[in-house]
């Protein structure tokens, strides 16, 4: 089982050895983000608050539509991926 | 109805299959609300000028300094100082005369905003923190008003069509809050993205092609990619859960 997680955001690739895509495996889209962040710890403080919960300005899809409102608990299946989108505001 | 001289300066955007003279004469009716005199600014209201909408309405209350240059290119050397809403006027003006453009030299805020963007017909999302993006995303929302969202930061940029009671607003898909702060930017990026918005506000107004609406736009510039991913309504949203979708 093999699911891919794209990161959009060039300053994380210094916490993920140059990776913008990880492979990992899980079922749903929070055990895939826990996987993702056991091979790079250093990532937690960038997709999890000091509560864990999800950031408020990530935004996470699935195979490019939005997992919102189940954003770590949204079934994948092998051959998915989810991407991992900072939004920005600057102008 | 086009002057002989509007038909001649616009002559190669009449030529486009689908916009035609009355593409143009849209245009000139069009009045278009920008937020921020800044990167996206710079790029967006430079392309509708050039294109020939009727007005324009500029609206930042700072003024211009050196750290501003590298992107913020409707500014010049000589401008440091000045007004943001002023130097951009001069140089709109000098592209071209037959633009109104309405300088206002305010911070936009809950108290002003509604009366800022009445008798708009569009808003340009140009400014540089969230929270009067959101403001602005209210205010077209409860003004059915057309908003042109863009963003950026760094090489990394997004935009945004929405369509009050049709498509997901800036809500829907921005929910938390991003810390205001000194953010690193290269000029060229709210080039690209401030040409996005225009290219979508010139699509609306004239009526052709196909609206960037329910997608939010991811521009790489350093991977030079360009992603697309699909956004939906919020039905809990605290905006525009009351609009009834159309679409």
């Amino acid at each position: 089982m093999s699911i891919k997680i794209n990161l959009h955001w060039h300053e994380w690739r210094e916490l993920t050895n140059g990776q913008a895509v990880v492979e990992v495996s899980g079922n749903t889209t929070g055990q895939c983000l826990k996987r993702l962040l056991e091979q790079f710890p250093a990532l937690d403080k960038e997709i999890f608050d000091k509560d864990g919960e999800l950031l408020g300005y990530l935004t996470i899809f699935v195979n490019r539509e939005p997992a919102f409102p189940e954003e770590l608990a949204k079934p994948v299946k092998d051959g998915d991926e989810i991407h991992i989108v900072p939004l920005i505001a600057g102008g | 109805m086009l002057t002989r001289n509007e038909m001649e300066r616009y002559n190669r955007q009449i030529m486009i299959d689908g916009f035609g003279e009355e593409g143009q004469e849209k245009l000139k009716r069009a009045r278009v609300f920008i937020a921020g005199v800044g990167g996206l600014s710079a790029t967006a209201s430079t392309y509708l000028a050039a294109a020939g909408v009727g007005v324009i309405r500029i609206v930042d209350h700072e003024r211009v300094e050196l750290s501003n240059l590298n992107r913020q290119v409707l500014h010049w050397e000589t401008d440091i100082g000045r007004r943001k809403v002023d130097s951009a006027t001069e140089k709109l003006k000098k592209l071209n005369q037959g633009v109104a453009i309405e300088a206002v030299a305010e911070t936009i805020t809950e108290a002003n905003i509604s009366q800022l963007v009445a008798g708009f017909d569009l808003i340009v999302d140009a400014m540089d923190n969230l929270p009067t993006r959101y403001l602005l995303n209210k205010a077209a929302i409860e003004k059915n008003i057309p908003f042109f969202h863009g963003a950026i930061y760094g090489f990394e940029g997004r935009a945004m069509t929405i369509i009050p009671g049709e498509t997901a607003c800036l809500r829907c898909v921005y929910r938390g809050i991003i810390p205001k702060e000194k953010f690193p930017v290269i000029g060229v990026t709210p080039a690209v993205i401030g040409c996005i918005q225009a290219t979508e506000v010139i699509k609306y107004i004239v009526g052709i092609g196909k609206l960037l609406t329910n997608r939010l736009l991811i521009y790489d510039g350093l991977s030079m990619k360009f992603s697309e991913f699909m956004v939906k309504k919020d039905p809990n949203c605290e905006y525009c859960r009351h609009l009834t979708s159309k679409g």
